[in-house]
């Protein structure tokens, strides 16, 4: 049904783009505020047209692959049709339930991922200042380290009082690694020049701390945040077995123990989508923290 | 020379091995998804793998001359990975649950490649035994109507998960009379352990097994429903109607290994037990004479009934649209095994027996002539003795303990609903001599209050038994 609106749209979309960038010179008369600001974005509509087509193309591709049920060593024979999903999508949004399984989600994202990083971070900076903090919690973190989340699922439900905890504990688990990971490497990283710099200017250890550890590690530190991000969605799905209620990895869990393709797959990109968006919102706090490395 | 002499002779024969090769260059491989915890399949699955049963039945001449099988087995811890394995087609064979199974079928209508059928049944209670309900053991809840309000687990889509709906329905209490969360074994397991959940429904062994692991104490058995539960086999149809001789070796194979289990089940027990994991004390109660379960392949008409239940109730949740188990049903298969291994098909269909516990009561000195009032008791390293009640059986128990033998398990039976019980977990009812075990409190304590007896526990009884002397 849209599979024809579909079909032409990337040739819509790509045909604009190259007139569009010569026009502006042609017609002066045109507001030249419009033209500065095309001129200026140019690259960032560039890249927006071009992922928008690529994000089309892959659902033409995942649909006619269904449709006709293509089998070249894979096989699309039972993969559900973007339509398939869309229709349990439509059935979805007017389920409050499913919204509920979202918000409590991201609800558990965000508390999860904010005490890995309030934690991860801040130790991750010790460990690269001090040696001997960096001694003893370093073994203990790199054997933690690869134990994936739905290991950790009995023992975090021993662990803590409430499930709702258990769950936390686990998207913590999962994004915390990789953020006091980074930080520590971010922290290797400095330039010692700076550090003797600052020292000879009688910089004290708390404002070589804030002026120069911080700042300098702080790429590294929104790599961690970005990947401790995905991270945590990844554990998810095993965190919220444990709920057994509600959650969007819950959700996509039940799904498969009632064997329900559709919905799966529906799970699956729910997750897709709320991983970008908040790692969106990732890279924005960094661009807002770290100003001068905006590309 | 010689060295060349050997280098030429094996050369040779490698040669001579390469060349026979395409002659016999087909290899069919058989994926087979079983539940080797979950111990109603075992006779269609890990019994069947363990004794290489299937092996010895496969055709191997006509147009199977050319044919190598390989078998390759998969084990999973419930039904929907298996059928998720068997639509990708990795897997030919399945067994599951009634719940499952149905799902099974009907995800497979939408299949274009093949359809599911249901070629066997592994084991079934007509009662709707094997399910049922545990709590924490120190908790105060002892039947249904103590979870109101309360955090009640359960994997959803399991056989389980249609028992608690049809409690909740029997009960007449609205879907809201508990809380209904989903939860697999594992995780349903380690939640009652640690009281997060104040009980939590499963299916075989679960019900039995976490009370005999010493948290949990079973509130809700399936027989309370009445509904009919079963595991069965599921084949694809494109790999059945390719090869009909390979589909029905494997049912002669199940119906070999429910041989072997009958022969000896106590050997049985600790064979399943050392392939398993799952307690032989366990198995012995589901799959042990006048256990929980019977073992029987055929496909009965009152299962079939039941599977057009369970669909009812999937379609009451909006998992499922038009389905008819009875077309799903395939019994072709079963019927020309049982033709060539010379059995009656249709009496046993027919029959809905189980076998039952027998003998000679050594305690008490006569004869088992009431099986469902009978007990055992298993004494370590000695094996299991059988006894003609409850009486003799708790005397016999206090017999080898003051003998100083490690008694590893009673069983008793349930005086209202006839299911197996482990005796150190039932409720007794006493009274005039008589003792009269329960799995409910509450029904010992009609039985009491009927009799002018008391509920007592095991210890208690123990010394009645003893007190009372032989009865």
């Amino acid at each position: 049904m849209s599979s024809p609106a579909l079909m032409t749209s990337p040739e819509q979309a790509a045909a604009p783009a190259a007139p569009a960038a010569a026009t502006p010179p042609s017609r002066p008369e045109l507001s030249s505020r419009a033209a500065r600001w095309f001129r200026l974005n140019q690259d960032r509509l560039r890249g927006l047209l071009i992922g928008t087509a690529s994000l089309i193309l892959f659902l033409i591709a995942w649909h006619l692959l269904t449709t006709y049920r293509v089998v070249f060593f894979v096989k699309f024979t039972n993969v559900p049709a973007p339509l398939a999903v869309y229709a349990s999508f439509t059935k979805a949004i007017h389920d409050p339930k499913f919204l509920m399984h979202i918000l409590l989600s991201c609800r558990r994202i965000f508390i999860g991922f904010s005490l890995a990083a309030l934690v991860g971070v801040p130790l991750g900076l010790i460990m690269g200042r001090f040696k001997l903090v960096h001694e003893i919690i370093f073994p203990v973190a790199e054997v933690l380290r690869p134990i994936p989340a739905i290991a950790w699922v009995p023992m975090a439900i021993m662990l803590w009082p409430t499930n709702e905890q258990s769950i936390v504990f686990i998207t913590f688990l999962g994004s915390f690694f990789p953020i006091l990971v980074n930080t520590l490497h971010g922290m290797t990283l400095v330039d010692p020049v700076l550090v003797r710099a600052a020292k000879c200017l009688g910089a004290r250890e708390t404002s070589i701390f804030r002026e120069v550890y911080f700042p300098a590690s702080l790429p590294h530190i929104f790599t961690g945040l970005t990947v401790g991000m995905g991270v945590a969605w990844v554990s998810l799905i095993a965190a919220e077995m444990i709920s057994g209620q509600f959650g969007i990895g819950y959700f996509t869990w039940e799904a498969y123990s009632l064997v329900q393709y559709a919905d799966i797959a529906l799970g699956m990109i729910a997750i897709g989508v709320l991983g970008l968006g908040s790692s969106l919102v990732i890279r924005a706090a960094g661009q807002l923290v770290m100003p001068w490395r905006s590309r | 020379m010689v060295r060349r002499l050997e280098a030429l002779i094996l050369s040779v024969t490698c040669l001579s091995f390469i060349a026979a090769q395409p002659a016999a260059a087909e290899t069919v491989t058989i994926g087979i998804g079983t539940q080797d915890t979950t111990t109603n399949t075992v006779t269609a699955g890990t019994v069947v793998r363990q004794l290489k049963l299937l092996e010895k039945y496969l055709p191997r001449d006509g147009k199977y001359a050319n044919i190598k099988f390989e078998i390759e087995w998969q084990n999973f811890t419930s039904g929907p990975p298996i059928t998720n394995g068997m639509m990708a087609n990795k897997l030919q064979f399945g067994m599951m649950g009634d719940y499952p199974l149905i799902v099974n079928g009907f995800t497979f209508e939408t299949n274009p490649e093949s359809k599911s059928r249901l070629i066997a049944v592994a084991a079934y209670s007509l009662s709707g035994s094997g399910n049922g309900i545990v709590v924490h053991k120190d908790s105060p809840y002892y039947e249904l109507s103590d979870l109101k309000g309360k955090l009640v687990s359960v994997p959803f889509g399991s056989a389980a998960h249609g028992m608690v709906l049809k409690a909740l329905q029997d009960g007449g209490y609205p879907s809201d009379f508990f809380q209904l969360v989903s939860q697999t074994p594992e995780v349903g397991s380690t939640n009652l352990q640690e009281r997060k959940i104040d009980a939590h429904a499963d299916f075989v062994p679960f019900a039995e097994l976490l009370p005999f692991r010493g948290f949990a104490r079973k509130i809700y058995d399936g027989v309370q429903t009445n509904l009919p539960t079963f595991h069965g086999v599921v084949v694809r149809t494109d790999f059945a109607e390719k090869y009909p001789e390979v589909v029905i070796a494997y049912i002669k194979a199940v119906v070999a290994a429910n041989q072997w289990l009958r022969q000896d089940p106590k050997a049985a027990a600790e064979k399943i037990q050392e392939w398993t994991g799952i307690n032989k004390e366990v198995v012995y109660i589901f799959l042990g004479p006048g256990g929980n379960m019977t073992t029987d392949p055929t496909i009965k008409p009152a299962l079939v009934d039941a599977a057009a239940t369970d669909v009812k109730v999937l379609q009451s949740l909006g998992r499922m649209k038009e389905f008819d188990p009875k077309k799903w049903v395939d019994d072709s298969y079963i019927r020309k095994a049982y033709a060539e291994l010379k059995l009656d098909y249709d009496k046993e269909l027919a029959s809905t027996a189980n076998y039952e516990v027998s003998g000679e009561d050594k305690f008490c000195n006569k004869p088992i002539t009431e099986p469902r009032k009978a007990g055992e008791v298993w004494v370590d390293g000695e094996g299991i003795s059988a006894f003609s009640s409850a009486a003799c059986t708790l005397g016999a128990y206090a017999d080898y303990k003051a003998k100083g033998k490690k008694i590893n398990v009673a069983y008793v039976f349930d005086t209202a609903r006839g299911i197996k019980l482990f005796a150190d977990l039932a409720f007794f009812a006493a009274a005039n001599g008589e003792i009269a075990p329960f799995l409910l409190k509450k029904d010992a304590e009609a039985y009491a209050a009927k009799t002018g007896g008391k509920v007592m526990g095991l210890d208690e009884a123990v010394k009645l038994a003893v007190a009372g002397g032989k009865t």
